[in-house]
């Protein structure tokens, strides 16, 4: 999943003359926390609605005024994204600055931007929660060919997979949790079983263990 | 006493052999009633109209189906849930399914014209069919359909989805009702398709705190489920007030049932019913339309929808079940099948786990009843 399928457009921007006044009403009407900010044409800083708020508080050793401009305190060093990165990637640099959201920039313009809650949407859909599905959860060998083993499981019973994930268990094991578009979740699980697949999920019923 | 309502051509909406979904359930049910001295004797529907079902269902939707069903192209059969293991297509499934959802239909009539108050519509509770998509063995939404009958004539209707699996179909297409009530208890959708069911989809606009949702733990257990029931639906129907309750009676939640994992009993079914009657006493001058649903263990659900027709009928309970019947449908029923209509007591051996399940149930209901107060009081 690319950053470009994912950002949202088009983006509410202002000039580092816009006031902290003008800032904060455009930060509610829009529902939103992150304004880039942009001086001719070119992306000069970031504020988000934590800025304004502290740099306008009684708390704030040096307050502004709401009349004042807000270019004393947005975030002047901008990190930003292109369009086609992968989404991971937006989401290891977001982690590693500690930072709410990425300005998706090209040929110097602004063309997007991603947000943790648009990463957080991402999540949702590589999960395949948003449609109607049932679960399975697999463990599998760390070994070549066996996540092929377990597709071409159900591509043989013509069950559509939705969703696959998978992450390592730290014991050479992968956990793979797929989404598939039936809800015969069970049988499919006793079948996994006698194809020696180990089935985290459905468990056998426990009285009949 | 109640109308039941049957047709014979209920036994078309058949996916084929080694579907799960299969009109032999059906058969089987009302060969034991007839063995145990009730035959049947049931107002015949008539079949639903194109009409009808696009009182729920989009006009692209049924046109798709219609065209599958005559074996014209397959394009496009996925995006409307077609075509897939759960939802195979077979010729005549178009009217096959209009022909279950007469028979709700129907049974919504009879009680919006006043003509019983308590009926029994022996197939359909197809919850599952979404406006614009089949899913999990449903193609039309009978229950939509009767429910949207109500609601054109002002009626305020409460659904009550017993099936083990949520009734996301129903919930969906009236989420923004204020005249419809819903509420599901089933499977958590952690575990179990069709995923959704969650205690925070409370519908939306008009209709915000009155879509409820009791998503259990795998392996609860009846006197669990009994507690949930208790604990959130009379208080439901007391807030809500409605004129008629909707009842989706699916088998599957039963203990044997191959599909799932909730281990109620017939026992608890036969509870369950009973709580039903009482609240439709109550609250709906005892209006009440069950339809049946999933269940998929053969030699439980014809027991288990048989202690539904004989509580409804106000008869009682036989302790064993006939011997012909037993022997006509051994090949169904399968080796070891028990000899009495309730289940062995105890039904199955004691399990862990009891413990952290019942913590983990009550912690849903009552931060679900936490979220309704803010819409109920």
């Amino acid at each position: 999943m690319l950053v470009r399928e994912i950002m949202k457009t088009p983006v509410t921007t202002i000039s580092p003359d816009t006031t902290f006044l003008e800032a904060c009403k455009l930060l509610q009407e829009k529902g939103i926390r992150h304004l880039p900010v942009m001086e001719n044409g070119i992306l000069a800083g970031v504020i988000t609605d934590r800025d304004v708020r502290f740099a306008t508080s009684a708390l704030c050793p040096s307050p502004q005024q709401g009349s004042d401009p807000v270019r004393s305190a947005m975030s002047a060093s901008v990190v930003t994204a292109d369009p086609s990165d992968p989404i991971e990637e937006a989401a290891r640099v977001m982690r590693a600055q500690k930072i709410g959201c990425l300005p998706v920039v090209e040929d110097r313009s602004v063309v997007g931007i991603i947000t943790n809650m648009d990463l957080l949407d991402a999540l949702l859909r590589l999960a395949g929660v948003y449609d109607s599905t049932g679960r399975l959860e697999v463990s599998l060998d760390d070994v070549p060919g066996e996540l092929a083993r377990l597709t071409s499981f159900f591509g043989h019973r013509n069950v559509n997979i939705r969703s696959v994930l998978t992450y390592p268990n730290g014991q050479g094991l992968i956990r793979t949790v797929l989404r598939v578009d039936t809800n015969q979740t069970l049988p499919l699980a006793e079948a996994l079983r006698e194809a020696q697949f180990t089935v985290l999920w459905p468990m056998p019923k426990p009285w009949l263990r | 006493m109640a109308s039941v309502i049957y047709h014979p051509e209920y036994r078309r909406y058949d996916f084929g052999e080694d579907h799960p979904f299969t009109p032999a359930r059906l058969a089987c049910l009302m060969d034991l009633l007839a063995s145990l001295g009730y035959p049947i004797s049931a107002v015949e529907p008539p079949v639903a109209s194109r009409e009808e079902i696009l009182t729920v269902h989009g006009e692209a939707y049924v046109a798709a189906v219609e065209a599958l069903d005559r074996g014209e192209s397959e394009a496009g059969a996925m995006e409307h849930g077609l075509g897939t293991p759960d939802n195979p297509i077979f010729p005549g499934m178009d009217l096959a399914a209009r022909w279950l959802v007469g028979g709700t239909l129907h049974g919504a009539r009879l009680i919006a014209d006043g003509a019983d108050t308590r009926v029994l519509q022996l197939g359909g509770g197809l919850h599952h069919a979404a406006r614009a998509k089949a899913a999990g063995f449903c193609l039309y939404n009978d229950l939509a359909v009767a429910i949207q009958e109500f609601v054109s004539r002002g009626w305020y209707v409460a659904y009550l989805d017993i099936d083990l699996h949520h009734g996301d179909g129903v919930q969906s297409l009236f989420y923004e009702s204020d005249h419809v009530l819903t509420v599901s208890l089933h499977e958590s959708g952690y575990y179990l398709y069709p995923g959704t069911g969650h205690i925070h989809e409370l519908g939306s606009g008009s209709g915000r705190g009155m879509k409820i949702n009791i998503p259990l733990e795998p392996f609860t257990e009846g006197d669990d489920y009994l507690e949930a029931f208790d604990a959130v639906v009379p208080q439901a129907l007391s807030w809500f007030s409605p004129r008629v309750l909707v009842v989706q009676a699916g088998a599957d939640g039963h203990f044997a049932d191959p599909m799932g994992d909730l281990a109620l009993t017939t026992r608890t079914y036969q509870a369950l019913y009973t709580r039903i009657l009482d609240l439709a006493a109550r609250h709906t001058e005892g209006r009440v339309l069950f339809t049946l649903g999933g269940g998929y263990a053969p030699a439980v659900v014809p027991r288990v929808w048989a202690l539904l027709y004989l509580t409804l009928m106000d008869l009682p309970v036989p302790e064993r079940l006939p011997e012909d019947w037993m022997v006509k449908w051994a090949h169904v029923l399968g080796p070891g099948a028990i000899a009495t209509l309730h289940d062995p007591d105890p039904p199955y051996p004691a399990f862990a786990g009891g413990e952290e399940r019942r913590r983990r149930n009550r912690n849903t209901v009552s931060r679900l009843l936490d979220s309704l107060s803010r819409y109920w009081f």
